[in-house]
């Protein structure tokens, strides 16, 4: 981007947009130019571990899914010589004559989506980087352990490609570290160590692995459990110390390094893997000036904590690593939530760019008559020339039934290509087409779109992988893949002759949106869908709205969480979509997504709403200590009774001289066993307040690993800094809580004396974690799973962290894990993002490949309805008896029904049983239906 | 004047890519704009995931 | 199947430079896929199997293996 120009709603973007030299159109992704090319570059996808060439494609599942040439090494551009690759493209697809190209682009919003930058070399230096070739960055360990990578996932040391016996991680390198300018945590790093070694210890069982941690923040959703089984499992050594520097001795490398009992300790390691932070993009200033936005101290891009995804410039938007550094399922998250926000901005002008496409009606008389089979079997330039005789498998495809037309394109998804075969189904009549080509994964909408384009209904298209199930894997036995690709195309066509059309199903939708839980989440969930343009019910247990943030008076940054909520309660008070039903709970919710019906219970009374989408934000609720003698005095409280307290003032503190404060009371193992994310953040937020109150208070926080992530860790620092102590327990080794005639004593094992303590405490703060709510009776009535910490289960971590196993019911706030408020509210934006797809398209599409009932033989056993995964066949009466029913909007086509109906009354859309049948007889190549 | 119904996103990381998606699918339309040949970011380099391994491509 | 059949079948199995006829069936979510990566990574393996693709191992009804065996295949491939 080079320019951004106008107001919110009416943005006029310049872009500059570099010549890519292969016309993507034409290019099949062959890999000859790169073949051909004399000129060498050091391959970046690989982080510079290997050599490849100015022509090339970052990676084979590249998209776009075509070749590049890189301008800066390419002869022909540079010096007008060479011209190779030109003149081996069989496709034609090099087109030297490109240029640089600036656009002009009208949008209604921009979306900053930069990423994260590198941390400087000179960094790395320090630990012996670029001086010792055994010391490598964690990127490049990455792409050592992957089995497409350089070493094709064989562990090597650089120096000698020998197989190291000792390798050490050093966390937090350009993290948490002043001297380089990041003071914050880059958030990411302990969990891609954990990987690595894990992922090393697995193609290297006897390698020895010790990270170097100075805290073990494994503090995402099920990431601490996942961390104890690694270590359980690997037994990869956990050392928490920092190590200041890496020394080459006879070949290897030596650390030295103290841990927190003041000991010194060194060791000798085949390879050292720096697990580098993230920094902020290398542009950023650049961007920052060329958008007009705001950046923080460290040059991430600035945002407040109730808009974490709004940039200091209205109608410009942030997500992902660029707003602070943060993992892929924030990430995910955030992007999906930036979705809801500029939705909101637009909503007005929805669909009015978008582009759509017209078919031709389908010609159901020509489905209808006898199969006409077309068969086209593929080149793809050599990919599959070069090891099957396609000529021959064409000839044979001539001698299957129903066959009228065999031919062999040289590129069949190639624009021309498409075209010929469009125009030959029509000339030919033809009503079922084999492709022998590659994946129908990849391919077969492309192919199912041809036949739409001429009116046949693309369930019509089948197709044989002869590539990459083929050639590609049987390339030094020609003969043997040429028989197996004749196999292939026979049990394709086998299919193809019992192929029928099936219907594109939708289902209406309901406009409207039942969100569940009034807290922070809930309210800005509802808030994002209405201002799309949707009905939004709200229903909130208890008498008003807030939920957890009342009890908050200061954010983690230190910003007013008072105004916050008021703010977010006049909004929604004031929206004229919402409708806020207070004291109520949800009793039961039938239907599926586009069409929910739900009962609302207001103390006796109850009520319907009909909606088509469900949001989960009932949020959790603080952890009731069961230990420390909690309860047994007013002096011992918790990080949210004290909160209230600081808030109402500070006369409760005047005779306060100590302080202790205990962290993971709850969590990590002690009656809960997940990591409650936000205590270690808060505790040293309250702290600070309690220094602020009253400078001359000694406070002390017992701690197992200080998780004050991302740029919390400011506040961490800023607390030690001014004199808080923090001191480390282990699990086998609690502080105790004593109650004495006069007062309250803590006593705990200083690791650094070796001996234990005793601390006369005024007051003693328990940091207790974040319970789950009472989500059991909602789980049974969504049907929608928990994790064994009692938290609501996304459907995929990473792919989907706000959807659930149930379609249209969405998941955000605390009912999903801890998380602070910043994160409640990118992450409830996602899920009003997501809830509000299927409102704004009102239809939902189903996949064709659907279960179908045959009433007639169906007998109402059940076994379909126990057995399918999604909740999508159901028994309900017909007549006297009870019949299975598909719900197609929840089907997912698995055919677990159809496998295990004794009836054999279930059908599965293009996967019949006659048609697998077919496959298996075509299969055996000879005569065998009799039986 | 009208507001406009495309959004440019900037960056074809897992963030950006994730944006594109949700948006085109709200009824906008998108223009990703990548600087590298491919889109994908660092993901695309990863082997595996946290905590579950799972393959990231 | 015929019981000398059977035991033919058996002696073949047995012999060095058996060249078993196998049936996949390949669930198109997992294994159909990694079948896909390695044709990509150009992994490189026997070619005795054939591939019946399914969008989910669960569709595999016992009849479809029974009838497998019954076509003459040596061998069953599920993956999923």
């Amino acid at each position: 981007m080079e320019g951004l120009e106008g107001k919110p709603g009416q943005f006029t973007a310049k872009v500059f947009q570099e010549p890519r030299y292969i016309n993507e159109d034409l290019c099949t992704a062959c890999g000859m130019c790169t073949m051909y090319c004399p000129r060498p570059v050091v391959d970046t996808y690989n982080e510079r571990l290997e050599i490849t060439r100015a022509p090339h494609i970052d990676y084979a599942q590249a998209i776009p899914s075509s070749y590049y040439i890189d301008a800066k090494a390419c002869l022909r551009v540079n010096f007008e010589t060479c011209n190779l690759c030109a003149q081996t493209c069989t496709a034609g697809a090099i087109d030297f004559s490109q240029k640089p190209k600036r656009l002009e682009l009208e949008v209604g919003a921009v979306v900053l989506t930069p990423g994260f930058g590198r941390v400087d070399a000179a960094v790395l230096e320090k630990y012996g980087y670029g001086k010792y070739p055994d010391v490598v960055t964690a990127f490049e360990f990455e792409r050592l352990t992957c089995a497409s990578g350089p070493t094709e996932g064989h562990i090597v040391r650089p120096s000698d490609n020998k197989t190291p016996k000792k390798i050490a991680f050093l966390q937090c390198i350009g993290s948490r570290d002043e001297t380089c300018g990041n003071g914050y945590c880059s958030s990411v790093c302990c969990m891609y160590a954990i990987k690595e070694a894990s992922v090393a210890k697995e193609h290297e069982p006897d390698l020895d692995v010790s990270i170097f941690f100075m805290d073990v923040r494994t503090m995402g959703k099920g990431f601490d459990e996942a961390r104890r089984r690694a270590q359980e499992k690997y037994g990869i050594n956990v050392i928490r110390a920092r190590v200041p520097r890496v020394d080459q001795v006879d070949g290897r490398l030596a650390l030295t390094w103290t841990s927190d009992d003041g000991n010194h300790h060194s060791g000798i390691f085949d390879m050292v893997v720096l697990s580098v932070g993230l920094e902020s993009p290398e542009d950023a200033q650049i961007l920052s000036e060329i958008a007009d936005i705001e950046l923080n101290h460290y040059n991430f891009c600035s945002t407040r904590v109730d808009a974490p995804l709004s940039t200091s410039r209205d109608g410009v938007f942030v997500a992902g690593a660029f707003q602070g550094p943060k993992d892929i399922p924030e990430s995910v998250t955030q992007a999906s939530g930036v979705a809801a926000i500029a939705s909101e901005l637009l909503a007005e002008a929805r669909n009015s760019k978008t582009v759509s496409i017209t078919y031709p009606e389908e010609n159901k008389a020509l489905e209808e008559q006898e199969p006409r089979i077309g068969i086209f079997v593929c080149h793809c330039g050599v990919n599959i020339a070069g090891v099957v005789d396609v000529k021959a498998v064409r000839d044979y495809a001539a001698s299957l039934p129903g066959v009228v037309l065999y031919e062999d394109p040289l590129y069949s998804c190639s624009q021309d290509a498409l075209k010929s075969i469009a125009e030959k189904i029509k000339k030919n009549n033809l009503n079922r087409v084999v492709i022998a080509a590659c994946s129908p994964r990849t391919h077969e909408p492309l192919f199912q779109e041809t036949l739409r384009s001429v009116g046949l209904n693309p369930a019509l298209v089948e197709m044989a992988n002869i590539r990459d199930q083929c050639a590609w894997v049987h390339a030094q036995e020609p003969d043997a893949a040429t028989e197996k690709a004749k196999d292939l195309v026979r049990m394709a066509a086998a299919k193809a002759r019992l192929l029928t059309p099936l219907e594109q199903p939708t289902v209406d939708v309901t406009p409207g949106a039942l969100v569940l839980g009034g807290g922070a989440a809930g309210m800005s969930a509802a808030l994002s869908i209405a201002e799309q343009g949707y009905n939004v019910v709200l229903v909130e247990k208890s008498s008003q709205l807030g939920g957890n943030l009342r009890r908050l008076t200061w954010t983690l940054d230190g910003e007013n969480a008072k105004a916050v909520l008021k703010e977010l309660i006049s909004r929604v008070d004031a929206h004229p979509g919402i409708e806020v039903i207070t004291d109520s709970t949800v009793e039961s919710i039938s239907g599926y997504v586009g069409n929910f019906t739900s009962t609302i219970a207001t103390g006796k009374k109850t009520r319907l709403v009909n909606h088509g989408v469900t949001v989960i934000a009932t949020g959790a609720r603080e952890y009731k200590p069961k230990s420390y003698g909690y309860g047994e005095s007013p002096r011992i409280v918790t990080q949210l009774e004290l909160e209230e307290k600081l808030a109402r003032g500070k006369s409760f503190l005047k005779n306060a001289r100590n302080i202790v404060m205990i962290q993971c009371v709850g969590s990590r193992g002690d009656d809960m066993s997940h990591c409650s994310r936000l205590c270690c953040t808060q505790a040293v937020k309250n702290a600070l307040k309690l220094k602020e109150l009253k400078p001359d208070c000694n406070i002390y926080i017992f701690y197992r690993d200080m998780r004050t992530y991302g740029f919390y860790e400011d506040a961490y620092r800023e607390a030690r800094r001014k004199g808080i102590v923090f001191l480390r327990y282990s699990p086998d080794k609690r502080p105790e809580v004593v109650k004495q005639s006069r007062g309250i004593k803590v006593r705990a094992f200083d690791r650094l004396l070796g001996e234990d303590i005793e601390i006369p405490a005024n007051l003693v703060v328990l940091s207790a974690g974040i319970a789950p709510g009472d989500n059991q009776e909602l789980s049974k009535i969504l049907k929608a799973p928990l994790t064994s910490d009692g938290f609501f289960l996304e459907a995929h971590a990473k792919l989907r962290p706000v959807e659930i196993a149930v379609d249209g019911v969405y998941l955000c706030g605390l009912a999903h894990g801890p998380k602070s408020l910043e994160e409640s509210v990118a992450q409830a934006k996602a899920a009003a993002a997501k809830a509000t797809i299927p409102l704004a398209k009102g239809k939902v599409a189903v996949a064709p490949i659907v279960s179908r009932v045959d009433q007639d033989a169906c007998i109402g056993c059940g076994i379909c309805e126990s057995l399918c995964p999604f909740n999508a066949i159901r028994l309900s009466k017909v007549g006297k008896r009870k019949k299975a029913q598909t719900i197609t909007a929840s089907c997912k086509g698995c055919g677990i029904c159809a496998s295990h109906c004794p009836t054999l009354a279930i059908s599965m859309g293009g996967f019949t049983d006659e048609a697998i049948m077919a496959q298996i007889h075509a299969f055996s190549g000879q005569e065998c239906s009799e039986g | 004047m009208a507001k406009s119904g495309s959004i440019m996103v900037l960056g074809g990381g897992v963030a950006g890519v994730q944006a594109a998606l949700d948006l085109a699918d709200l009824g906008y339309y998108v223009y990703l704009v990548e600087k590298k040949a491919s889109i994908g970011g660092v993901m695309a380099q990863l082997d595996k995931t946290f905590p579950t391994n799972d393959c990231s491509l | 199947m015929a019981k000398e059949n059977a035991v033919e079948k058996e002696k073949e199995m047995t012999q060095e430079g058996f060249d078993p006829k196998i049936l996949g069936f390949f669930c198109h979510w997992c294994c159909y896929a990694a079948a896909d990566s390695a044709g990509v990574s150009r992994y490189q393996y026997p070619p005795n199997v054939r591939v019946i693709r399914v969008m989910c191992t669960g569709r595999i009804d016992a009849r479809f293996v029974v009838e497998a065996f019954r076509c003459g295949a040596d061998g069953v491939f599920t993956g999923g």
